[in-house]
């Protein structure tokens, strides 16, 4: 059987072959330690990427150039052997099984490589080549559905536009907190914040977004307290752990890549296509209402060039997208270096909208003696682009007419075309926001190991950038007759300047106590520092007309902010391994964080993780080749956002010669001490079946208690918010990871990864006095307003809103809380459906369960991959749905004129009959309607736009093609491959408007639960080029 | 040598630790202040008193039907329960400086800076509860409950007036600090002590006439205040506003030009002014607002919309330029004029038609020469016997009138139009009205979200039909 199954190891790298050399052959027979052949085998000459796999017989034949000197024999659950050719021809090798192979390597806290077998908490890896082959851009956006416990969202379709990560679930109740995991690239961290503009959103990136997914070697995710325990007070959301390409000892290998994608949205809603500008049915061509007149038909019998448009799909374009990438790497006995230049484009589907990113990259290592060896990494990266106005550009698309040409939108003076409403597409091209960011990201790193049980490293980093941003509104052009976008204009430029500084330093000593058990002990420092300093300065109504300059404007109005915070932590960590099954680890670390008052600024808290390889003891059935059992206990402590612990005043701006000076809205605290989160969990990992199937599964529970939040409050308080350690949130969960190989042979396999999240919270205790906190809140036309409010007791993410009255035998409970949808609706004397204007809970915006299926098929030279991902059980207010409904613009408003019968009972309980007419006006039975069942009644009711945001989405799928080998060799190339892939190409939902995935609050926003006007999510198809030398 | 050694490790790490120390002694804010000056306060909250007044005016004006929406059924035009959660929040973040600045004042003994900053919060506190009765004042501003309890409206008129006798006692006192005297720090007054004791005692007549529906009425207590107020049109409490801090209707104006639609003018007013309603014409149009481009005044009803009318050209509206909407034009809090009404009321009240009447009189010319008509024209509207009706003919209905017309976008007309029961001429309730007010004109507004949402427990439940306590 073993035979039979036999993996085929990375078989599109097995094609190189230069060969101008004269060549020797060696074949040869690969067995097991039994004597049973071995199908399967990798055999590659070492140094080159050359090579071929063993068949069924365990036979292989290879051509060996001249110089070629070792040869690579590799292949799961085996020590890999090196054996030298000489002058042989035949070398027949006999494979040890290996336990310690199964002991991959994992990158944790501080850049520990650590053998994932000896730890006592869950990791995930992903290798930089699954990221890369998504195309995306952004590497959060890489990693949708490859981690299990892990929740990214991306905020919408706008190039380099932000995506949200959480893991295992939000811990933070404080609506502005900061949920999302700590970057670390390389050993240091970095900066993943998302700088929202200040007006009208724009869609703008998060700082990971800087980092090329081409130059990541691989990804591990820290996902629990106990994971993330040595980097205190930052990583208590978990922490991302990033490490990228280094040269390798050998030839120099140049490897080239170029992808030419492009992009459309992927879902619309139903517009309709019959009624057009007016009210009341009448055809009114320069009003106001896109869709409240005469149907199309009607009108074209006086105006035959009448007709209508679907304006938003009209405006929408294909959007572009380039990628070339080049590195270059290779290294000697005693160095290595890598090189990298890569120059990202792309177009998005609302015209004018892009982004750019260039990136360079170099990084080094150098030994040099036994003891002593270095390594630094520099990167530079510039990024930025156009941000379109994408919100005020949805809406006025909203507004605009499906009667008026949406595309003719400016006149040959360079005014704005309008018939009275604003131009959606002149909004978008001459209402500019463009950034443009420098960063540099660097590390130097020393390590001396003093004895060979006595090590020093250290390491520091630098991440600083500078964001520039420039917003101009034009005011009037000066020309006759025109419409400006502004009757004064304004030009905003902004300068953010970020430093953070990372100084880690760690002893390691190891010990052998006794034969079998063995210690690890670490003692470290880490100083983390940032600095922050954003300066906005703004330029009201421009005095000369289209010249957009700070100096020509009759007001100018500056502002400032820093930011300062520091942290200083020391840790010991204690690893005991008793004869390589069972592990013990145990840590500590004191933070002192600038954020807290100077009493309470000092925190020490501890963390306990046990991992039992336990196959090696207990007698297991023989298709299970390695089980572990884990359990961890951690504590972190975390401190808070700087200038929290004052009263302080505000400025403004000075009026004839006088500032004035207002009590700031937020009340700070010198009472705060550190939130505590602590963390219970267990997990089993298993491999059977030859390895061919993984599992691993985790439980956890994570309580964050003594949440510094800035709790909003009555105003006649004096003040907004107040900070203040107040409650207590839960998260528990599962995850689990399944890895198999259903199927193995020579030329074909397949390979399957389930990753499923499923996780829960309450909101576990609020302080008293405080009945809810709210999160965010999102408008909606006539009360229709939806709200994200955290009640004890409640889980996070609950939706408030109006609803439709539901009938109740006994009369509705004083104390309804949530809205009972099977319920029959209340229907009034009007014959109209009864609005419940208390706000109850109408959804829940956090989803039921994650799940994503990422399938690899190799056929000979052709790869296919693709991941399905899933989100069961998640709500979500469409505030675009609310305001289609104001303007009759869908599909369902077709009914308009009907006469119904609403569905639902009288207050007695008895069935509703009474006959109603949905339009505007007086209806064909004299009553007078008003503006029509959609625009009085319907959209003033939150329920009917708080939907089932669940998907499933084809998140990609590609298809590779590795030249052959005989091909290759005629090529001067090492390699060469061509593929094809897709993103989001494939979408399920019952979601009924743009792809629900979207949100308005941007990454780094907790009020996920709402679309706002957002940038539509977009398709993409993508062909890339790889070619290696 | 090894206690040596010791030693210095011991100094050394005591080094280290008192660095990191100071190394983390970075968490006072640099961006703001933790003290504020007087002067600050003052600037602020005599400034903000004036943008108070419009944002409580932005509502009024529909609901008195000086202003209507140029879109049918758009929720103030027809007073619909819209919680106004920004103007609660402003009006309580000026009180909340306006306390800081009581507090700090008291502190430095700065008794002028005291007086002015008690009259400033009677004009705040005094259009928050007629908006919305009970609010929370005692329990209000230094966060000392985080549900501040509610005090009662009519128990808080008590409070209003005595601040304001508060205020004119300490400004009729010598100032007793030589470092501190108010100037140009003060938006409305510039720290002059006399204007401000008679708009004192001009506030203090408003707030008792606000009382005529009750038993406190006394007509008397109020002709005695406004014996102390205002004695023309010049001493105005307005609020300055700059080029780079434009008067906010002249904003309104400014948007309503670039498409902003807003400040459209109702059919009610227009037909008050243009002869429609009472049979002769009113010469003060042109200086309140625009006429179409074909030089017509033309109004939008209440709740209807503009119905078939273009974006511009074809109605009524607020244009830049003028007393009420000029970028610099000042922005009346209380003005002679509608001391002279008061004044009117209160004497007709009294038995006292012949003061009644020339208050009256005297209240229309000179709002009229405020607002810039000539004198030949105000000449010909008050020798219009409709208008100069002989102190025995004056009635409320006529003084009411026109202090309709002198208040122009004033909130203190909703105080008078509920006083008076809404019984101007041929005012009617606006088209596609609230359907919870069952066809009637809403009394008050409700609380904000921010209230029932944090403070449910003592906010109090209320409808729109719900009176204010002097409303009744």
């Amino acid at each position: 059987m073993k035979r039979f199954f036999t993996i085929w190891m990375i078989s599109w790298l097995v094609c190189a072959g230069f060969s101008s050399y004269a060549q020797q052959t060696v074949t040869g027979r690969v067995t097991d330690a039994a004597g049973a052949a071995l199908p399967g085998v990798s055999v590659v000459i070492d140094q080159t990427s050359q090579g071929t796999v063993t068949g069924a017989n365990g036979e292989y034949t290879i051509n060996t150039p001249a110089g070629a000197e070792v040869l690579v024999f590799s292949f799961i659950g085996y020590s890999t052997q090196r054996v030298s050719i000489g002058s042989q021809s035949t070398i027949n090798v006999t494979m040890e099984e290996d336990i310690q192979q199964l002991q991959e390597v994992v990158v944790t806290a501080f850049g520990v490589e650590q053998q994932r077998r000896q730890l006592g908490y869950s990791v995930q890896t992903v290798e930089g080549e699954d990221l890369a082959k998504t195309e995306q851009p952004n590497v959060v956006n890489a990693l949708q559905g490859k981690v299990a416990g892990v929740q990214i969202t991306s905020s919408g379709g706008a190039p380099g536009m932000s995506s949200r990560i959480i893991i295992r679930g939000l811990t933070s109740l404080n609506p502005d907190g900061n949920n999302q995991p700590l970057w670390v690239v390389d050993g240091i961290q970095i900066d993943n914040s998302t700088f929202e503009s200040s007006g009208t959103p724009r869609g703008l990136s998060n700082r990971v977004a800087d980092l090329n997914p081409n130059d990541i070697e691989s990804v591990n995710v820290l996902k629990g307290a106990a994971a993330t325990a040595l980097y205190g007070v930052r990583a208590a959301n978990g922490a991302i752990i990033v490490t990228t390409k280094k040269g390798q000892s050998g030839k120099v290998k140049v490897d080239f890549k170029t992808s030419f994608g492009m992009e459309e949205v992927n879902n619309h809603p139903d517009y309709q296509q019959r009624y057009g500008q007016g009210f009341s049915g009448e055809y009114q061509p320069t009003s106001f209402w896109p869709s409240w007149g005469a149907p199309v038909e009607a009108v074209q019998v006086i105006d035959p060039e009448y007709r209508m448009y679907e304006t938003t799909k009209e405006v929408m374009q294909t959007g572009k997208s380039t990628d070339n990438y080049l590195s270059v790497s290779g290294g000697g006995e005693n160095s290595t270096i890598f090189a990298s230049l890569a120059y990202f484009d792309q177009e998005g589907v609302i015209p004018f909208s892009d982004w750019q990113r260039v990136s360079a990259k170099i990084s080094g290592t150098v030994d040099f003696n036994n003891k002593f060896s270095a390594s630094g990494s520099m990167t530079y990266t510039n990024s930025g682009g156009m941000r379109v106005p994408h919100d005020r550009i949805m809406e006025t698309l909203q507004y605009w007419s499906y009667s008026q040409d949406p595309n003719d939108f400016e006149n040959p003076d360079g005014s704005q075309r309008t018939y009275g409403n604003s131009n959606p597409l002149y909004t978008a091209k001459y209402w500019t926001y463009e950034d443009n960011v420098d960063r540099i990201i660097g590390n130097i790193n020393l390590k001396y190991n003093i004895t060979d049980w006595f090590s020093l490293n250290y390491r520091i980093g630098l991440d600083t950038y500078s964001d520039q941003r420039e917003e101009i509104l034009p005011g009037p052009l000066g020309v006759a007759n025109e419409v400006a976008l502004s009757s004064t204009g304004f030009i905003e430029e902004t300068r953010i300047n970020s430093r953070n500084i990372t100084s880690t330093f760690i002893a390691t000593f190891f010990h052998d106590i006794t034969d079998r058990l063995n210690a690890t002990l670490r003692i470290g420092n880490d100083i983390f520092d940032i600095s922050r300093n954003t300066i906005v300065a703004t330029g009201n109504e421009f005095v000369v007309p289209q010249f957009y300059h700070l100096s020509n404007v009759t007001e100018q109005l500056t502002s400032q902010f820093i930011l300062q915070e520091r942290l200083i932590g020391l840790y010991g960590d204690l690893t005991l391994n008793y004869d390589d099954f069972l592990f013990l680890n145990i840590t500590g670390r004191n933070d002192w964080s600038s954020t807290l008052p100077a009493d309470n600024r000092s925190f020490f808290y501890p963390a306990i993780n046990l991992g039992f390889v336990f196959s090696e003891v207990v007698d297991m059935p023989d298709f299970v080749n390695y089980a572990k059992f884990r359990a961890s206990y951690a504590e972190v402590g975390k401190g808070t956002e700087p200038y929290r612990t004052q009263l302080v005043y505000t400025t403004t701006d000075p009026l004839n010669g006088q500032v004035g000076f207002t009590r700031s809205n937020v009340l700070g605290s010198d009472q705060l001490t550190p939130e505590r989160t602590s963390s219970l969990e267990f997990g089993l990992e298993a491999n059977m079946f030859d390895n061919r199937l993984g599992l691993d599964f985790t439980w956890y529970k994570s309580n964050s208690a003594d949440q510094i939040l800035s709790v909003p409050v009555s105003n006649a308080t004096g003040f907004t918010r107040l900070i203040l350690n107040a409650g207590e949130l839960e998260n528990k969960g599962i995850e689990l990871v399944l890895r198999g190989t259903p199927v193995r042979t020579p030329d074909f396999s397949w390979d399957v990864s389930v990753n499923f999240t499923r996780n829960r919270n309450t909101v576990v205790d609020i302080r008293e006095g405080i009945e809810s906190i709210l999160v965010g809140s999102q408008f909606g036309y006539a009360g229709a307003t939806v709200s994200m409010q955290l009640i004890e007791g409640d889980p996070y993410g609950n939706l408030y809103g109006t609803s439709y009255q539901r009938y109740y035998e006994n009369g509705t409970p004083e104390n309804l809380t949530e809205l009972d949808e099977d319920r029959s609706i209340v229907i009034g004397d009007d014959g109209y459906p009864v609005r419940n204007s208390n706000a109850l809970v109408i959804g829940n915006a956090q989803p039921d369960w994650l799940m994503g299926i990422q399938n690899t098929l190799t056929y000979k030279d052709f790869t296919l991959s693709f991941l399905i991902d899933t989100r069961y059980g998640i709500d979500q207010y469409s505030q675009y749905d609310n305001f289609y409904a104001a303007f009759g613009q869908l599909d369902y408003s077709l009914d308009r004129n009907s006469v119904v019968i609403f569905d639902g009972v009288r207050s007695d309980g008895s069935p509703n009959d009474q006959q109603v007419w949905l339009g505007q006006g007086i209806g064909p039975d004299g009553r007078n309607y008003g503006a029509s069942f959609y625009r009085d009644d319907f959209r003033g009711v939150s329920e009917n736009f708080v939907k089932d945001a669940s998907f499933v989405k084809l998140r990609n799928i590609s298809l590779r093609y590795d030249l052959g080998q005989n091909l290759v060799e005629k090529t001067p190339f090492r390699g060469v491959s061509l593929s094809a892939s897709a993103n989001n190409i494939i979408l399920w939902t019952p979601w009924q408007s743009f792809d629900p995935e979207s949100f308005s609050a941007g990454a780094g926003g907790n009020a996920t639960a709402f679309t706002g006007l957002g940038y539509p999510g977009v398709r993409s198809y993508f062909l890339t080029l790889n070619l290696s030398l | 040598m090894k206690i040596l050694n010791k030693l210095t490790l011991i100094l050394a790490s005591f080094l280290v630790l008192t660095g990191c120390e100071d190394y983390l002694d970075i968490n006072d804010d640099p961006n703001n202040p933790t003290d504020a000056p007087l002067s600050g306060l003052l600037t602020r909250t005599s400034f903000e008193t004036g943008d108070n007044v419009q944002n409580v005016s932005t509502v009024t004006s529909f609901y008195v039907q000086y202003l209507a929406s140029p879109n049918p059924g758009s929720a103030t035009d027809i007073m619909d329960n819209v919680a106004y959660d920004q103007t609660w929040f402003e009006l309580y973040d000026v009180m909340t400086d306006i306390s800081d600045m009581e507090v700090l004042a008291t502190e430095e003994d700065a008794s002028h800076y005291l007086g002015i900053a008690k009259i400033l919060k009677a004009i705040n506190l005094g259009l928050t509860v007629d908006m919305w009765g009970s609010i929370p004042y005692d329990e209000a501003f230094f966060a000392q409950t985080i549900t501040p309890a509610y005090d009662d409206d009519q128990a808080l008129y008590t409070t209003i007036t005595g601040l304001l006798d508060e205020g004119i006692g300490l400004l009729s006192a010598p100032n007793t600090s030589e470092s501190f005297e108010p100037g140009n720090d003060d938006f409305i007054y510039q720290g002059d002590t006399d204007l401000w004791i008679k708009a004192a005692n001009a506030l203090k007549a408003r707030f008792l006439l606000h009382q005529s529906e009750t038993s406190s009425y006394d007509p008397s207590a109020i002709l005695s205040a406004v014996d102390n107020g205002f004695d023309d049109a010049s001493e105005n409490a307005t609020v300055e506003y700059f080029d780079v801090q434009i008067n906010p209707w002249s904003a309104v104006a400014i948007n309503n030009a670039s498409l902003l639609l807003g400040g459209w003018i109702s059919e009610q007013l227009v037909e008050s002014l243009d002869g429609t309603t009472y049979g002769y014409e009113d010469p003060r149009m042109p200086y309140m607002f625009g006429a179409t481009d074909e030089g017509e005044y033309i109004g939008v009803e209440n709740g209807a919309g503009r119905g078939d009318a273009a974006e511009q050209g074809e109605r009524s509206y607020l244009v830049e330029g003028g007393y009420y909407t000029s970028r610099t034009s000042s922005l009346e809090v209380i003005t002679y004029y509608e001391l002279k009404f008061i004044e009117a009321e209160a004497a007709l009240a009294d038995g006292n038609s012949g003061r009644a009447y020339d208050a009256y009189l005297e209240g229309i010319e000179s709002h009229m020469q405020t607002i810039g008509v000539p004198q030949g024209e105000i000449d010909d509207y008050l020798s219009n016997g409709q208008v100069s009706v002989g102190a025995g003919s004056l009635t409320r209905d006529l003084v009411l009138k026109e202090k309709y017309i002198a208040l122009f976008l004033n909130p203190e007309t909703y105080n008078d139009a509920r006083r008076y029961d809404f019984q101007y001429e041929d005012m009617t309730v606006a088209a596609n009205l609230n359907p919870d007010l069952g066809g009637n004109f809403a009394t008050r507004i409700i609380y904000p979200e921010s209230e029932t949402q944090r403070n449910s427990s003592n906010v109090p439940n209320v409808t729109m039909l719900d009176n204010i306590w002097w409303d009744q």
